[in-house]
């Protein structure tokens, strides 16, 4: 609700806060993320860029609840995420996570891949079935439901994955590098479907691509470096989403 | 899909390890209920023919081996002018090779006692009298041993002629070789002696007096105990010795059962560290992921427990009907002891699935991003 004493809009609400992350593997001989803050905002498409090895998959899984930090704090929606008692629920219903390697599990069709997630949420059978049937027709692949993934293309893949990850109606959607296993073609199909998300749904997006034509796209640029965030201020002034 | 389609599912990726597997359980119930349903059928065919005959007491001495000890058939007069005894009849049993068959029962009855009463003659006739050196066969025992009326049975050193087959109403009688106690005390060099003596009460005999007159037995007789029915197969070294090595045997099949399960669903869990890594990365429990190894695991139980079941069900029909076995042995398969051994190989499946499951959710998601 706007306030009647504030002249400018208000900035939108704060997703994600990361103060002096870091992330130290095997018993402190590989330090992943060196002091990391972040701050993302509701509705923002944050790309995350950086060379390999620097950390921005770890960071995507400090965001995603999938590890847990060595130091430092980081807040979902001013909760502490490492500190949640119930982080699948945090998984379930307030993120998408969307894999470069799809991460499809390769016995199950596409309609069933994608009702994988929903068994934790409160929907019936038939209507898990229905939902994940009205996923797949937006994400174009009405046409699919029966086929295993090892019959699909990778575009197709990354699409059911996408499809998984929107089952129980997340806010964010994070992406490792969703189209870095793609054909430009595919690739392109992959981005104007996250985009269109991110436009439609106002869903918050935090991608890391290697691709600086898909990173000009988003509203703010984080450039990573040996762990830490070297450029891009920790909170910018909002500004538009790119069209 | 339902969750439990997805785990049923899960089973079919495998089609060859879940198969031997099942096979593994299978073949651990069905000696389960091969073993229990032939103790329990010894059990019951003996209670049946103590009931059959109308015996309500037994006296026999139990340390022997198969068989009772032999004693002095003296003891007869000692124990009939007790109080409550109506009837009192001797035997002499013996299990003994008989030609072609390696065990048969032969028994020994005194000329004129109640356990002749109850034989129905189907062919021939009974001996004459006690003195006629003639047998009488249970009808299992005459198919058994290919005989009629007619032929002649080898016992020890002599050749008897069979001159009836009889219908004794319980399947031990059936297979036993029947003749005159002197008789048969005199072919196997047991002059005087018995080793079991059958006590009928009177009508409306008490339990209390029942177990007094047990107690005077023991006085006279301390290396042997008067029993009733049920009690004479409880005490039989021979089936208690079945009844261990039926246990015994079920609870090495319950453990290599428990084991294979549980070396398959620890394959299984390796096997899908990263699938289980993406499950936890999309939002399941560690609860669920662990639900869903321990209803695999379960459903393995209870397959290979039907199929087991099945497969023991068989192997005991087969096994009733081979020569060797004909006539001593009436499986009791009742429906609880099935649906009891379904029941072992479902907790079978339960706790083989307890560690691999623990062992699943404590896997991390971020695995799902690795490899
Ligand atoms: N589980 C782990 N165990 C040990 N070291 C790890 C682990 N995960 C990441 N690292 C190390 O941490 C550093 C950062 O890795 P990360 O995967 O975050 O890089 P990245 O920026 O995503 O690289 P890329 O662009 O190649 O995907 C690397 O040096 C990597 O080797
Ligand atoms: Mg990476």
């Amino acid at each position: 609700m706007p306030s009647a004493t504030t002249t400018a809009t208000d900035p939108p609400a704060v997703v994600y806060d990361a103060r002096g992350l870091t992330k130290e593997f095997d018993g402190g001989q590989v330090a992943a993320l060196r002091g990391v803050d972040l701050t993302v905002r509701e509705g923002e498409f944050v790309a995350i860029i950086g060379p390999s090895g620097c950390g921005k998959s770890t960071l995507l899984q400090m965001l995603g609840a999938l590890d847990r930090p060595s130091s430092g704090t980081l807040t979902f929606r001013g909760r502490s995420l490492p500190g949640l008692a119930d982080a699948a629920a945090y998984r379930a219903r307030d993120i998408g996570f969307v894999f470069q390697a799809f991460h499809l599990l390769p016995t199950f069709t596409v309609l069933e891949n994608v009702q994988i997630p929903m068994f934790e949420g409160d929907l019936p059978r038939s209507q898990r079935r229905a939902r994940a049937a009205e996923l797949l027709e937006s994400v174009g692949l009405s046409h699919r439901l029966r086929h295993f993934p090892s019959q699909l293309s990778g575009g197709e893949r990354q699409r059911v994955a996408i499809a998984r990850s929107l089952a129980n109606r997340p806010g964010v959607l994070l992406a490792d590098e969703p189209t870095g296993n793609l054909d430009s073609a595919n690739a392109d199909q992959v981005l104007d479907l996250i985009l269109r998300l991110h436009r439609e749904l106002r869903m918050t997006l935090v991608l890391v691509t290697h691709d600086l034509g898909i990173a000009k796209r988003a509203t703010r640029i984080i450039r990573m470096k040996d762990g830490r965030v070297v450029d891009g201020p920790a909170t910018p002034t909002p500004t538009p989403a790119t069209p | 899909m339902t969750f439990l389609s997805m785990v049923a599912r899960n089973l079919l990726r495998r089609p060859v390890r879940t198969g031997l597997t099942l096979l593994g359980i299978s073949i651990g119930i069905a000696a389960v209920v091969a073993l229990v349903g032939m103790s329990r059928g010894y059990e019951k065919s003996i209670v049946k023919q103590l009931d059959a005959i109308g015996i309500d007491l037994v006296v026999s001495n139990m340390s022997g081996g198969i068989m009772p000890k032999v004693y002095d058939a003296s003891l007869e007069e000692k124990i009939a002018p007790l109080p409550n005894v109506a009837q009192t009849t001797s035997v002499l049993m013996q299990m003994m090779s008989i030609e072609d068959a390696p065990m048969m029962m032969v028994s020994g009855r005194a000329w004129g006692g109640f356990t002749w009463e109850k034989l129905r003659v189907i062919d021939g006739r009974l001996p004459a009298d006690g003195n006629e050196r003639a047998v009488v066969l249970g009808t299992l025992a005459a198919e058994v041993l290919k005989k009629k009326v007619g032929d002649t049975v080898q016992i020890e050193t002599e050749e008897l002629p069979v001159v009836g087959i009889v219908d004794g109403q319980a399947v031990v009688e059936n297979g036993a070789i029947i003749l005159s106690l002197p008789i048969l005390q005199e072919l196997t060099l047991n002059e005087g002696k018995v080793n079991f003596i059958d006590i009928r009460v009177t009508p409306g005999t008490t339990e209390a007096q029942m177990a007094a007159l047990s107690a005077r037995v023991k006085e006279i007789f301390p290396e042997g105990r008067a029993m009733v029915a049920d009690e004479v197969v409880g005490t039989s070294q021979g089936y208690r010795i079945m009844r261990a090595m039926s246990w015994s045997t079920s609870l090495l099949a319950i453990i290599v059962g428990v084991l294979g399960v549980m070396n398959t669903m620890l394959m299984t869990v390796f096997e899908r560290t990263h699938e289980i890594g993406v499950l936890l990365a999309v939002g399941w429990k560690k609860s669920r992921i662990m639900r869903m190894v321990l209803l695999e695991s379960a459903m393995l139980g209870l397959l290979g427990g039907i199929v087991g079941v099945a497969l023991g069900a068989l192997g005991l029909m087969i096994l009733k009907r081979t020569p060797t076995l004909r006539g001593l042995l009436e499986p009791d398969l009742g429906l609880p002891l099935l649906l009891t051994s379904v029941g072992i190989a479902l907790v079978v499946g339960i706790i083989s699935g307890l560690y691999p499951g623990w062992r699943s959710s404590r896997l991390s998601p971020s695995l799902a991003l690795h490899g």
